[in-house]
């Protein structure tokens, strides 16, 4: 049988236990916690050892995302080698879901740890990942990695078609 | 001194306490209900988030003051002040010491019955002026309740004032001295019955949870103080914190020896003078725990809350006035047989 009112100091008992307890509050702007290791934050471009990207321009990101809110421009120049116009990615529509990165072959991108994507201008919220920048070859990836010297060709299969597929394209 | 000068500096004193009351009190809500739920309360606006309510009461001050269209513009504007100075009244009868009171008045208690009384007029006031469907339901809930609770807490004061033989504070104060059974001082906290009938009804009086349904902020927005902002609404909401603080210095007052220490003689000077700290500690203890069942037990509906007042307190506390008044007569006689 219960008692009249013995629920009410139960409870008051309970409240004054947590009392007792530290508070498990993060006072977040001041101190933040630690990110488990596989948090999926805003996308991200992964370098390799020399601080360049890797992307291939496969469009595997693009066609695997859900929000469609990554766009891949590329052009192609006659000895087939892209070209990256633009990679761009809305954060404000992205849902985190991380399918991307899974559907990149070559381990181009990830989900980084940045979680504060809070900004002033709602402009702010599309960015361009990569501009303007040529497109690893994705044959070419192991040769680079032992010669680790595709610099001397780059800029120049660059330069040209940029300027030839520019106008092919449009 | 000019006897004029002296009521308006009294008044004023009244005045000042009850808005730095206020203030802490508001601080010390959200600090209590943090560390209820686990939190810490505000952090942020000095040390420990000591200026928050500060910050809180600069902003209360630069907000835009509407006024509804449809709202009975008179009647608005009157009803937060309607409101407060009964509040402000209450305080001039609290004896903080021996010296410490504005005004000894020798019907005290009744006095302050009286100024709290007018408090439902005013909350009336402002859910009829506010012509919104939600103040009108508030505002005819808390006149209900305090209409209903009134009766059973003057009754459970009544019984301590036949112990205490005064209506005056500071009597029933001093007859709270000294110890019996060598061990236990006597305060008429011992008189259980009264202390838990005052308890509740004074809860429901300064509308506080569990009995808050005037501003039920689930079902009613916030009561009778919905249509209000700026500092309008800043003395509604002070008038609320104030009247929990008198709510608790009448318990101490009444039930827990007011300024007086136990076990120490009353007529020490530095009992005097320590006097007005310990009135204010016993009343800010009185006011956590207050807090804490704020933070602890949910609503009651509002036909519950009604049934219990007339059918169990009001009978209850009838009931002790008369077993009280029973025993105090009985002891007299035998007292007078001896």
């Amino acid at each position: 049988m219960k008692i009249y009112g013995s629920g009410i100091l139960k409870s008051m008992r309970i409240a004054y236990r947590n009392m007792l307890r530290k508070p498990i509050t993060v006072q977040y702007p001041h101190e933040k916690v630690e990110l488990p290791e596989r948090a999926r934050w805003a996308v991200a471009m992964k370098c390799d050892e020399n601080g360049d990207h890797k992307c291939t321009a496969c469009m595997a990101c693009e066609r695997a995302c859900p929000d469609h809110i990554i766009t891949l421009d590329f052009t192609t120049a006659e000895d087939r080698s892209k070209h990256i116009d633009r990679w761009r990615y809305e954060i404000g529509a992205c849902m985190m879901c991380g399918l991307c990165v899974e559907a990149c072959p070559f381990d181009a991108i990830e989900m980084s740890h940045n979680y504060e994507l809070a900004v002033t201008d709602p402009g702010l919220l599309a960015v361009e990942l990569l501009t303007d920048v040529p497109a690893v070859s994705a044959k070419r990836k192991t040769t680079t990695g032992t010669s680790s010297k595709p610099e001397g060709d780059e800029p120049s299969e660059s330069k040209e078609p940029g300027t030839a597929d520019g106008g092919a394209d449009d | 001194m000019n006897p004029w000068l002296v009521a308006v500096l009294g008044f004023l004193a009244a005045l000042g306490l009850m808005l730095v009351n206020g203030v802490v009190m508001i601080y010390m809500l959200r600090k209590v209900l943090g560390r209820l739920h686990i939190r810490l309360g505000p952090m942020d606006n000095g040390p420990w988030g000591m200026f928050q309510t500060v910050f809180d009461v600069l902003k209360l001050l630069s907000k835009e003051d509407p006024t509804p269209r449809a709202a009975d513009k008179a009647l608005f504007f009157l009803a937060p002040v309607i409101v407060f100075v009964p509040s402000v009244m209450a305080y001039i009868v609290m004896p903080f010491s021996r010296t410490w009171v504005i005004a000894d008045l020798s019907y005290g208690l009744l006095f302050i019955f009286a100024a709290m009384s007018i408090i439902p007029l005013g909350i009336l006031a402002a859910g009829w002026s506010s012509n919104n469907k939600w103040s009108m339901i508030g505002a005819m809930r808390i006149v209900g309740s305090q209409v209903t609770y009134e009766v059973p807490m003057l009754l459970a004061a009544l019984s301590v004032v036949m112990m205490a033989g005064s209506l005056s504070l500071s009597d029933i104060v001093a007859a709270q001295s000294g110890t019996f059974l060598w061990v236990f001082p006597r305060w008429f906290a011992w008189n259980v019955p009264a202390l838990i009938l005052f308890f509740i009804s004074g809860l429901i009086e300064a509308s506080q949870t569990p009995f808050d349904l005037a501003e039920a902020e689930s079902e009613l927005v916030a009561g009778f103080s919905t249509e209000y902002a700026g500092m309008k609404f800043g003395l509604l909401f002070l008038a609320e914190f104030s009247n929990v603080f008198i709510f608790s210095a009448l318990l101490v007052t009444m039930f827990f020896g007011g300024w007086q220490l136990p076990w120490v003689s009353p007529d020490l000077p530095w009992v005097q003078t320590i006097a007005p700290l310990v009135f204010v500690f016993k009343t800010y203890l009185g006011i956590f725990f207050i807090f804490t069942i704020r933070g602890t037990l949910p609503r009651v509906r509002v036909d519950q809350m009604l049934a219990t007042g007339w059918k169990v307190l009001l009978p209850a506390s009838l009931g002790w006035v008369m077993i009280t008044g029973l025993v105090i007569k009985i002891g007299q006689a035998l007292a007078g047989v001896r």
